[in-house]
């Protein structure tokens, strides 16, 4: 099971939930992701560049990123990224949709990257920041979207089973 | 492995009855006519879902013409956790040059803070 003991509700392989402290206040840390200047300073993993990010900073606005992989590595190509804004609390909360991308923001599958066909079209990634006095908490949950979206009941339904099954098949 | 799994083995845990069937396969491989019984429906019904769940990849059958009992197949639900598993990598190594970008950035910001306070303060520029 992944590690999502940070999730509030369900335990599903469909989301995963990082939770930060960063020793910085809350609208250092909103700017950082909502600025393209300074989202172009840590967007990627180690190694990795961000020579182009693009924020439209409201609801139904988009961003594009570009991620630049280490030259001489199997990542030394540009990956690019989109997503529309669903929701904007400034300072508490950004809920956006998030998929692959080419150089002009239309959406790719992920296998346009050499990526499995099993990544999910399109995901939801909901950040919020949490004011802990000159501190901040930075919780990020990042879910897939399969394809022929199922219905909300649907998910509920299912989610419960899933968990068991995915205990029992843990240990096979 | 067939293209976009993930969403058939999601698409196929979607429905209750499928559900119930690999639950009842965590205890062990079943003939069709077992995984029938718990349920008001014909076997052609049962098969079609036993259909739905091998192509999904979430369960492999016998080769027996008779009998061709059913089993779980863990792989499917493996790979929603490795996709999910990359991106993590992606945001944790990300948050770790947020980190050290928020950190800079306020050293810089006090660095000048102070630059200006002894400026103002402290015509000679010294250190305290």
């Amino acid at each position: 099971m992944a590690e999502t003991t940070n999730a509030p509700t369900s335990s599903t392989r469909r989301e995963l939930v990082i939770e930060r402290i960063f020793d910085a206040p809350r609208e250092l840390v909103w700017k950082a992701w909502t600025e393209p200047e300074r989202t172009m300073r840590w967007w990627g993993p180690k190694g990795f560049t961000c020579p182009h990010c693009e924020i439209d900073l409201r609801v139904g606005g988009k961003f594009l990123n570009c991620m630049r992989g280490p030259a001489g590595t199997d990542f030394d190509r540009d990956f690019w990224s989109t997503g529309v804004y669903r929701e904007i609390v400034p300072l508490e909360r950004i809920v956006c949709t998030d998929s692959f991308a080419d150089e002009h923001g239309n959406v790719v599958p992920a296998k346009h990257y050499g990526m499995g066909a099993d990544v999910p079209l399109e995901m939801l990634v909901t950040v919020t920041f949490e004011d802990l006095g000159g501190k901040t908490r930075m919780t990020l949950w990042h879910e897939g979207l399969p394809a022929g979206e199922m219905s909300e009941g649907a998910q509920q339904g299912w989610s419960e089973s899933f968990d068991k099954l995915a205990e029992s098949l843990a240990t096979a | 492995m067939p293209p976009d799994t993930l969403s058939a083995t999601f698409a196929a845990l979607a429905d209750p009855t499928r559900r119930a069937i690999l639950a009842r396969l965590t205890s062990g491989e079943a003939s069709v006519t077992e995984l029938a019984e718990p349920f008001e429906m014909s076997l052609p019904a049962v098969s079609k879902h036993l259909k739905v769940l091998e192509r999904a990849g979430l369960i492999a059958r016998g080769r027996e013409a008779q009998w061709r009992p059913c089993r779980l197949k863990a792989d499917p639900l493996k790979d929603a956790d490795e996709w999910l598993e990359r991106y993590r990598r992606f945001w944790e190594e990300s948050f770790d040059r947020l980190d050290e970008y928020l950190g800079e950035i306020q050293k810089r910001e006090k660095k000048q803070g102070h630059n200006r306070f002894q400026t103002k303060e402290d015509g000679n520029g010294r250190d305290n």
